[in-house]
């Protein structure tokens, strides 16, 4: 046929064409299908957008639920440059708002990114400029709220608690230490954006922020607010070099109160130089401790049972001497003769020196460092320090005779404090610690938790309580009168140790501390304080530090409860001091009844008729002569 | 005198139907953003598929035979708009091209109607011709001229697309028509030698035209089309996200109603849309291959073929372009793309071989 030839090209012409629509659709399958893992990936990260949320930072509380780090919201500025439509007009309002250059806002409007955070001068806006910003209703531009970090009590607890800066990033303290605890995690509000950078009701898709962990420490808000205060007083009064104060339970280790000065403002920690910020004083800072140290001493020869305290005698003839060396006592013709219990009433030193020679030097290194001096506690606060002891091969006579004092060896406040709970706790090294838990926020459930943790038994239950029993008679009988609270049962030791510097003691220029504790059959409170450098005053442990010790511990009773003790023992008064008397009830008494049962007070009072209504303080309280008792006289 | 073929009527109006819902889905993002009014763009193809449909109906009562009779006036007519379309002031520029006649906001392409018009003419030529064709002189170097002196004249706008579009067409119709081989081992040869010449003259076309292999090479030029073509079939998957989900539509594939409709279509319906739309395509085609094989003269065999291969290959032009499979060169996809002077012609068209049907 005439036609067969062109309807043979037709045929093939038309499976030319069905073969290459089954390759376009063969090619289609391949993209879908193969193609498609790389090319979702790239699509998704063309269209998808994210709108970081920031995480609420966990909180830090004190043991009875007061805020000590939080939060406070504020917000700072976004911008999605795809959503500017007028750039110019934007970049100079804002630039003015924010008090920048119209240039800098100019590179930010039309930075090639999806979203834009004006670092740093978009951050943290105060609320007068974000109203500022938000009134303009510009395209494009946000303000998210993040949350900033917050110390309602500013400088408080600030060493421990340290930091954080511009990114809720922990910089120091605790807020370094627990970062990432504290730390959230990022959540986001995903959306696919058109080409504009529009937002597509297609799908969003929500990611909660998971805020930080929150954490519980053992310091008592009450407590160290307590310290803080006795801490700011010495150093309005004294101006000493530093000063410093740790309170701890010494039954578990967890540490009550810790400071130091100089401290720091946590918000404002530019201001300050890294040694302020970073010197943790109660952990950092090792020096000679002087006589607090002499409880090792003590606790050694009484575990030992090298001394009788009641029983033996020493005669302190004002100094002793060791080898070629004379050493003082600290008392200007000495103690003359005492029993060993009056030496450590007396804190003598030529006593202290005999029992270090009773002891011997292997066996008094041996429990100095039972008692955990030269190594570091383990305290969960960072920066702390070791200390320094005599080589044991280079211990003479003399050295020997000097650390039965304290002097020669070098020690942190937390390790004192902690051996020192140690020798009256019933023999127990601790390791000391300060969280106490953390906790997931939502669940509240427990991701972390400390909790007592001997270290090893150093002494035995006996020789502990005759160390307690010894240390209560210094507070009644001895140097630490100053620390003395009427009605309770007071334990503690002085202690002035004269600063090395260059390898030479410092003329005038004394570390003074008191170590207390309270009460002191069943002691459930002990505080260290050491104040450097006190001017003014006669340098020692029992002027300057036991005063101190004192208040804090007399806090504490209303503060942990602490009850009255039955059989507290009764001080001995030298003429200077004054005494505490019972006052009688005088209700209903006429006024010259009770002007004469209150002789030994001051009376003041309002007359509106003729007996005594009213009185305070109450009948039983125990009071300081000469005090006023306040009474209303009614009808 | 049959009745007309009602199979390829159908697929006709179920392609062109489908076509309009999807310039609907496709365009109404741009239309609202450009114009404030999602359906701009789907009420003009509206407008041009009714008056398209009420012309192929009309055509196709028409007997096919007066084309031959009107081929050359035919010819002339649009060769003439063809190079008025070239002054500026008569003819306006739209997408870089100065290929319009713009009535208020509808535009007219001329190009299209010397496509279909060179189809009736070369139609003819053949017909009268067809003891010539063995002679390169005699039969088809002046066939030849004339379509590449169409083509000369629609590369001045320029639109090598539909310029390219034309030759092929030809060229498909003198091979059908009995050619001789060799001849088109010699326009292989010689488009060979003139794409080598081209490259040589200037390097960076390579670089271009082999950068659809890997449009990544250039993601912001030359391979940004096909990419985001890319990203709406990819990610769109198997099943597609469904009519009117497209993601790429927002803004991330430029004008995507007009040459990249077939992406969108694979986004929001998978590879079972890919399917259907490619066997109407061949539907169409295939039929239309059968009606000129029926048909018993050789005008109406050569026009019904030359229509229908030019819009089979206008197609698969497209396709290729979209899946990547060869570079972008700016043709629209027959009955589904955005335009209504091509979606006019293009009925029209099919209006001549529904008539040629009649004569099965």
């Amino acid at each position: 046929m005439f036609y067969k030839n062109i309807h043979i090209r037709m045929k093939v012409v038309g499976i030319i064409i069905i073969f290459l629509f089954l390759i376009i659709i063969f090619k289609v399958f391949y993209i879908q299908v193969i193609s498609y893992k790389k090319l979702n990936k790239l699509a998704l990260s063309l269209w998808n957008r994210n709108l970081p949320i920031e995480a609420s930072r966990g909180k830090i509380y004190d043991n009875t639920g007061v805020v000590l780090a939080d939060n406070k919201t504020t917000v700072s500025l976004v911008l999605v440059p795809n959503q500017i439509k007028d750039k110019k007009k934007v970049a100079s309002s804002l630039a003015v708002i924010l008090n920048t250059s119209y240039e800098e806002m100019y590179k930010h409007v039309n930075k090639r990114t999806s979203i834009e955070r004006v670092h740093p001068i978009g951050r943290r806006l105060s609320f007068d400029v974000a109203d500022k910003i938000s009134r303009l209703k510009l395209d494009g531009v946000y303000l998210v709220k993040e949350s900033k970090r917050y110390y309602p009590y500013d400088k408080l607890l600030s060493h421990s608690l340290g930091f954080v800066g511009i990114d809720n990033q922990g910089l120091s303290g605790l807020e370094l230490t627990y970062d990432k605890y504290l730390t959230g995690a990022y959540g986001s509000i995903k959306y696919i954006s058109d080409a504009k950078g529009n937002k597509l009701e297609l799908t969003e898709s929500y990611e909660k922020p998971q805020d930080g962990m929150n954490m519980t420490l053992t310091v008592n808000y009450k407590l160290q607010e307590s310290l803080e205060r006795e801490l700011d007083n010495a150093v309005l009064k004294y101006n000493p070099d530093s000063a410093l104060g740790i309170a701890m339970n010494p039954k578990t280790g967890e540490i009550l109160a810790i400071s130091s000065r100089p401290n720091f403002s946590p918000s404002k920690y530019k201001k300050y130089t890294i040694e302020e910020i970073n010197r943790n004083l109660p952990v950092w800072m090792t020096y000679e401790p002087g006589s607090t140290f002499k409880i090792i001493t003590l606790s050694t020869a009484l575990e030992e049972k090298l001394v009788d305290l009641e029983k033996e005698h020493f005669h302190d003839s004002g100094s002793i001497r060791v080898e070629n060396a004379r050493i003082k006592c600290w008392k200007h013709g000495g103690h003359g003769d005492q029993t060993y219990l009056q030496v450590v009433e007396n804190s003598c030193n030529p006593g202290f020196v005999s029992l270090g020679q009773r002891i011997g030097k292997e066996k008094l290194f041996k429990y100095i460092n039972n008692f955990g001096f030269g190594k570091k506690t383990g305290v969960d606060l960072n920066g702390e320090s070791t200390g320094i002891l005599f080589d044991l091969n280079r211990v003479g006579p003399v050295e020997l005779a000097t650390t039965a004092f304290g002097q020669g060896v070098s020690v942190t406040p937390i390790q004192q404090i902690t051996a020192v709970s140690a020798a009256i706790n019933g023999g127990y090294l601790l390791k000391p610690y300060i969280v106490k838990s953390i906790n997931e926020p939502e669940t509240n459930s427990v991701v972390l938790q400390n909790k007592k943790q001997i270290v090893r038994k150093v002494i035995s239950k006996e020789t502990s309580s005759k160390v307690r029993m010894a240390l209560e008679s210094v507070v009644t009988n001895g140097t630490g009168r100053t620390a003395f609270i009427d009605g309770y049962r007071v334990g503690g030791k002085t202690g002035t140790a004269q600063k090395v510097k260059d390898g030479k003691y410092m003329v005038g220029n004394y570390i003074v501390s008191f170590i207390g504790f309270l009460p002191a059959n069943d002691p459930e409170i002990i505080v260290y304080i050491a104040i450097d450098n006190a001017k003014g005053i006669t340098q020692y442990g029992g002027t300057v530090a036991a005063p101190i010790a004192k208040r804090i511990l007399s806090d504490s009773i209303d503060i942990l409860n602490i009850k009255k003790p039955k059989g507290a023992s009764e001080k001995k008064y030298n003429f200077l001091d004054k005494k505490y008397y019972q006052i009688p009830d005088v209700k209903g008494m006429s006024l010259e009844e009770a002007m004469k049962a209150l002789e030994k007070f001051k009376v003041e009072y309002i007359k509106e008729g003729d007996k005594v209504t009213y009185q305070s303080p109450k009948s039983g309280e125990r009071i300081l002569e000469g005090e006023t008792v306040k009474l209303l006289l009614g009808g | 005198m049959k009745n007309i073929d009602l199979k390829l009527f159908i697929t006709i109006i179920i392609l062109s139907v489908f076509g309009v819902v999807m310039v609907y889905s496709a365009s109404f993002v741009w239309a609202e953003y450009k114009f404030n009014d999602p359906f701009k763009f789907v009420k003009n193809q509206l407008v041009f598929l009714i008056i398209g449909i009420f012309l192929m109906i009309m055509i196709s009562k028409i007997n096919y035979k007066i084309y031959y009779e009107k081929a050359n006036i035919i010819f002339f007519i649009t060769t003439i708009l063809l190079i008025l379309v070239l002054i500026p002031g008569i003819g306006t520029i739209r997408n870089g091209s100065r290929s319009w006649f713009g009535i208020g906001s509808f535009g007219i392409q001329p190009s299209e109607a010397v496509k279909l018009a060179l189809i009736i003419f070369t139609s003819k030529y053949i017909t009268n011709n067809s003891k010539n064709l063995k002679s390169f002189s005699k039969g088809l170097f002046p066939i030849l001229g004339i379509t590449f002196l169409v083509f000369g004249l629609i590369m001045l706008q320029p639109d090598f697309g539909t310029g390219f579009i034309i030759i092929v067409t030809i060229i498909g119709m003198l091979f059908v028509s009995g050619a001789n081989l060799k001849f088109f081992l010699y326009l292989f040869l010689l488009g060979i030698f003139g794409i080598t010449g081209l490259i040589i003259i200037a390097p960076y076309r390579l670089k271009r035209i082999l950068s659809f292999l890997n449009p990544w090479s250039d993601p912001l030029g030359s391979g940004f089309q096909i990419i985001q073509s890319l990203y709406a079939i990819g990610p769109g998957g198997l099943f597609g996200y469904g009519f009117l989900n497209s993601r790429q539509k927002h803004f991330y594939l430029p004008e995507p109603q007009t040459d990249f409709i077939f992406s969108i279509i694979s986004e929001e319906f998978g590879i079972l849309g890919i399917i259907i739309v490619s066997i109407l395509f061949l539907i169409i085609i295939l039929e239309s291959f059968k009606i000129a094989r029926k048909v018993k003269e050789p005008f109406g065999k050569y026009l019904t073929f030359g229509i229908s291969f030019g819009l089979a290959f206008q197609a698969l032009l497209n396709l290729m372009v979209v899946v990547g499979l060869v570079p972008v060169t700016g043709v629209t996809l027959p009955f589904l793309s955005y335009g209504g002077s091509s979606l006019l012609i293009t009925l029209c068209s099919m209006g001549i071989i529904l008539n040629v049907s009649r004569y099965r």
